[in-house]
């Protein structure tokens, strides 16, 4: 391969995975670049601009993300933050033009949004998960990440030899409730969702979750 | 407000969409300071940068499929 073939098979690569991962973020590009034009039209507010139908026009433009749920928290808190700064030009009152009442009206609407977020995805860590591994526990994406590896090594050994996945799922229950295996117990937690989400009854695969997480949590409780 | 590292990093990922790798470069370099030690970040802007200066080496004529460098020393 000449040097020119190995650079233009490099740029391929190099393109190939720019674009895909471009391809990954695309959803979650589209929030930056919306909260990004926000915050331009937030610019020109405070340099004395008018920016009343441009605010609007973000509105129109971006109203779905109140319902598709492409919105992070702290997506929300950021948006109503340039929001509020806003809402503090705009003149209230009866002196106010129809458009101004409209957005007065839309920033409200997104502010409930925030405070229904911040009231529902407030997630506590009980006191008996803290101990002296605070600072390993501190990056909890890679120990999720880990997890995940240890699951999907689980779940192809409990794949073996069998012809579906309600089988899969029966071996799982099982290692969870005699083995007291822990992954065995979050893997077939997922496995009964992933299986309720296309239309099994999954009531008596429920039932020996509860009893293996019984009988875990007990012996937790004992050691 | 977005700080000005934030607006980078968007316009970066935004040049990258518009296959615009030149402008990605400069914008994932005026956001580096801000998000130094992010992986993600490290990645995206190093294999930019390795992609911009592929594309000048192919945009040289070449002729030579070797490259001789030879060190001058004046006076010497």
């Amino acid at each position: 391969m000449s040097r020119r073939e190995s650079l233009e098979s490099l740029e391929s690569l190099l393109e190939s995975f720019l674009e895909r991962v471009v391809q990954l973020k695309e959803q979650r590009l589209s929030v930056l670049e919306g909260i990004n034009r926000l915050d331009d039209i937030a610019r020109q507010s405070s340099a004395g601009v008018d920016v009343t139908d441009r605010v609007g026009d973000w509105f129109a433009g971006h109203n779905r993300w109140l319902t598709d749920n492409s919105l992070r928290t702290a997506d929300i808190e950021r948006i109503n933050s340039i929001l509020s700064q806003f809402k503090d030009r705009l003149r209230p009152g009866p002196g106010s033009s129809p458009a101004e009442d409209k957005i007065h009206k839309e920033i409200d609407r997104w502010g409930q949004t925030g405070q229904k977020v911040s009231q529902t995805l407030v997630l506590k860590r009980g006191p008996e998960a803290r101990g002296p591994v605070d600072t390993a526990d501190k990056d909890t994406i890679a120990l999720f990440d880990r997890k995940l590896t240890r699951l999907t090594a689980v779940f192809k050994d409990a794949c073996h030899g069998k012809q579906h996945i309600l089988s899969v799922a029966e071996d799982l229950l099982r290692a969870a409730k005699v083995q007291g295996n822990k992954d065995a117990l979050i893997l077939s937690a997922f496995v009964i969702y992933y299986l309720k989400q296309n239309g099994y009854k999954v009531e008596p695969y429920v039932k020996k979750l509860r009893e293996a997480e019984t009988i875990q949590g007990r012996g937790t409780l004992d050691a | 407000m977005l700080s000005g590292p934030e607006k980078a990093y968007c316009a970066a990922l935004l040049a990258l969409k518009q296959k615009n790798y030149g402008a990605a470069v400069e914008h994932f370099e005026s956001a580096a300071h801000h998000y130094r030690g992010n992986r993600e970040f490290g990645i995206l802007l190093e294999t930019t940068r390795l992609l911009v200066a592929v594309k000048e080496q192919l945009a040289r004529p070449m002729n030579h499929e070797r490259l001789d460098i030879e060190e001058v020393f004046p006076n010497g």
